[in-house]
């Protein structure tokens, strides 16, 4: 990390990628760090504000170049493409402007060669019911790597519920931002397996056509705008709501309450008082084949307590790459179903591509075996205890 | 300090001395000054062209850089200010001897280098800005010129493309080399604050705190023009990352 960049041009010849991960930053200490390791050890890091007056101006473009091992012994090769949205302009008034951003960030991966572009966080959100605004491409194709996202969500829920003795065909599943892809495609997968299902969204119309989809299919569902009407019946609760920053709060949460996190930003306000409640952050999986980033970004691009953990959505493509399918499996709003789940789950369970290990703003949320292991794996995070979400900073 | 190039404009009648006037007033002349730097550097590039056609763009483009540099001094006068310019001012001066080793050295590729993707980079993308908020016939002229050298920029795109095709790894070294100098001096130049004294070309204390006055900021022209000179580097052909990197080092 240490090497010029002048240097750095000559150790990373250029590459036909294999895959490309489209993705921004959630926060601006985030970005700090990214801009850090790129200004090197040599250099003092930049201050907050001038972080804040310059990211905005960046192009998008190839940040780092990523390799990426199967269990099966196949290797691909990627780039990550930073679209440099930044993390204080994720809101509505800035819609046109960070389209523009993901197009010239597509733009980049188009011309780079890349076979699967993943659209991480916002760049899928923006782009996900709008396809067509990608610009024109020949070889390259576009997933928005939801249904991998929704796979991991839908096992974190199932695994912790089997971790903490929970029977899950007895619980109550609410789903914030139930209409969003990610929110519909989990409700899909979870709705048929629990008791009952509390959806909540925005829009009522789109809340009340996926409220007669899933009653079609035997689930008893009930649909609100008002989240506090839901909040405290529920015993499971995922968040996957399209907000540009932890702001939300579940209001009267039951005591005993299982809650995942699904957002990029995470959705829930860290001052969310929710004594008792297990949280974790889900939709995150774990390369179990080998991961590498070169300049060595490990650990500031993907800032997670374990090594190797990925947001569902950018593993899709490379769990795509590593199977040579090269195809656009997550496209559309509302299109994900229980067979593309599974199906996609299936791909990256084959190469080595796993849920990744439980955590919160904590820390990990582990029993002590598996924290024992990450140790021995070498997880350079500090491993902590299981704390309530009410002492949580 | 009398221009060292000689700039000829008609006389114009002056209007009534805005508000704002002595932040145009800085603002034409830190813009004269580099035109009239890039006037000079043409001047010294025809003398190293060999072939007789590059010798007589060279001096096409002196010429067309004086009037740029006299259109300012034209707009000065028509707000009632006597703009000068200062290329011995330290900033520009290190510029202009950046240019110059160039020069000595024969090496056209650097030249262009330096002229056309580094300092017409923070041209067009400043000109551009402070165009967008100029009243009148100001801001039409800066809108003008920012116009006309991205043109320029255009002209020699081909050839530093045709440059990098024949060895990609000595001509991103030859650019790195030549950012570490000129755009080290640029990035002083269009820091937030100037931290290293007076930029001996405002006429009083420095500019950059009142640019808010006129709806512009340091960061803002330092932003644009950062982000000119990435997209410049972009259309060359080096790699985004490199570049990214390249400018996320420069001091702030």
């Amino acid at each position: 990390m240490g090497d010029s960049a002048a240097s750095l041009a000559r150790r990373v010849p250029p590459i036909d990628p294999d895959f490309a991960l489209i993705g921004h930053q959630e926060s601006w200490s985030a970005a700090a760090d990214v801009l850090t390791v790129l200004r090197g050890p040599e250099h003092t890091p930049l201050p907050d504000d001038e972080i804040k007056d310059i990211l905005p101006w960046i192009p998008p473009r190839v940040v780092c170049h990523v390799e990426v091992g199967s269990i099966t012994g196949a290797k691909v090769r990627g780039i990550y493409i930073d679209s440099f949205i930044p993390p204080d302009r994720l809101e509505a008034p800035y819609v046109h402007e960070n389209i523009t951003r993901v197009r010239a960030a597509a733009s980049c991966a188009i011309k780079a060669g890349a076979k699967i572009v993943s659209l991480g966080g916002f760049s899928s959100i923006l782009i996900e019911g709008n396809f067509n605004l990608l610009p024109e491409r020949q070889d390259t194709v576009f997933t928005t790597g939801n249904s991998l996202t929704v796979a991991l969500i839908v096992q974190g829920i199932k695994e912790m519920c089997a971790r903490e003795g929970r029977n899950l065909r007895k619980s109550t599943l609410l789903i914030v931002g139930a209409t969003g892809d990610v929110g519909s495609g989990c409700a899909r997968c979870l709705g048929p397996i629990v008791r009952r299902v509390l959806l909540n969204a925005r829009n009522v119309e789109r809340l009340r056509r996926l409220g007669a989809e899933l009653r079609a299919e035997g689930v008893e569902v009930e649909i609100a705008t008002d989240l506090q009407q839901f909040s405290a019946e529920a015993d499971v609760v995922i968040c996957a709501a399209s907000l540009a920053s932890p702001k939300l709060r579940l209001g009267r949460i039951s005591p005993d309450a299982l809650v995942c996190d699904a957002g990029y930003p995470k959705n829930l306000s860290p001052i969310a008082g929710m004594p008792g409640a297990t949280v974790f952050f889900g939709g995150l999986g774990q390369v179990t084949g080998g991961m590498r980033f070169t300049p060595d970004f490990r650990g500031v691009l993907n800032r997670h307590p374990f090594p190797d953990v990925v947001h569902g959505c950018l593993l899709e493509g490379m769990a795509l790459a590593l199977e040579g399918r090269f195809e656009p499996f997550s496209q559309g709003r509302g299109c994900i179903t229980r067979e593309r789940v599974e199906e996609i789950e299936t791909i990256a369970s084959r190469h080595g591509i796993h849920l990744a290990p439980f955590y919160n703003a904590d820390g990990p949320v582990e029993d002590e075996t598996s924290m024992l292991a990450g140790i021995a794996e070498g997880s350079v995070f500090r491993v902590i205890e299981k704390r309530p979400w009410a002492q949580m900073r | 300090m009398e221009p060292l190039i000689e700039v000829n404009c008609a006389a114009m009648e002056c209007t009534s001395l805005s508000s704002g006037a002595p932040i145009w007033h800085d603002i034409l002349a830190q813009a004269m000054t580099g035109e009239v730097l890039a006037a000079m550097n043409y001047a010294s590039l025809s003398e190293i062209c060999d072939d007789p056609a590059e010798v007589a763009d060279a001096l096409e483009h002196a010429e067309g850089e004086r009037g740029h540099a006299a259109a300012f001094a034209a707009e000065g006068r028509k707000i009632g200010v006597d703009v000068t310019n200062n290329v011995e001012a330290k900033h520009w001066k290190r510029l202009r001897e950046a240019f110059m080793g160039c020069i000595e050295q024969r090496d056209f590729i650097g030249c262009l280098i330096v002229q056309e993707i580094m300092l017409e980079s923070f041209a067009v993308a400043s000109y551009s800005r402070v165009g967008k908020v100029a009243p009148g016939s100001l801001g039409e002229t800066f809108a003008r010129i920012a116009a006309e050298e991205e043109d320029h920029v255009e002209h020699a795109m081909s050839i530093l493309r045709a440059e990098r095709a024949r060895d990609a790894q000595r001509f991103d070294d030859k650019v790195y080399r030549l950012h570490l100098d000129v755009m080290t001096t640029l990035a002083k130049m269009l820091a937030k604050e100037c931290k290293d004294g007076h930029c001996e070309v405002c006429h009083a204390s420095c500019v950059k705190p009142s640019l808010f006055e006129v709806s512009l900021s340091a960061a803002e022209l330092r932003g644009a023009s950062l982000q000119q000179y990435l997209k410049t580097l972009d259309m060359l052909g080096i790699p985004g990352e490199v570049t990214l990197a390249w400018v996320t080092q420069l001091p702030v």
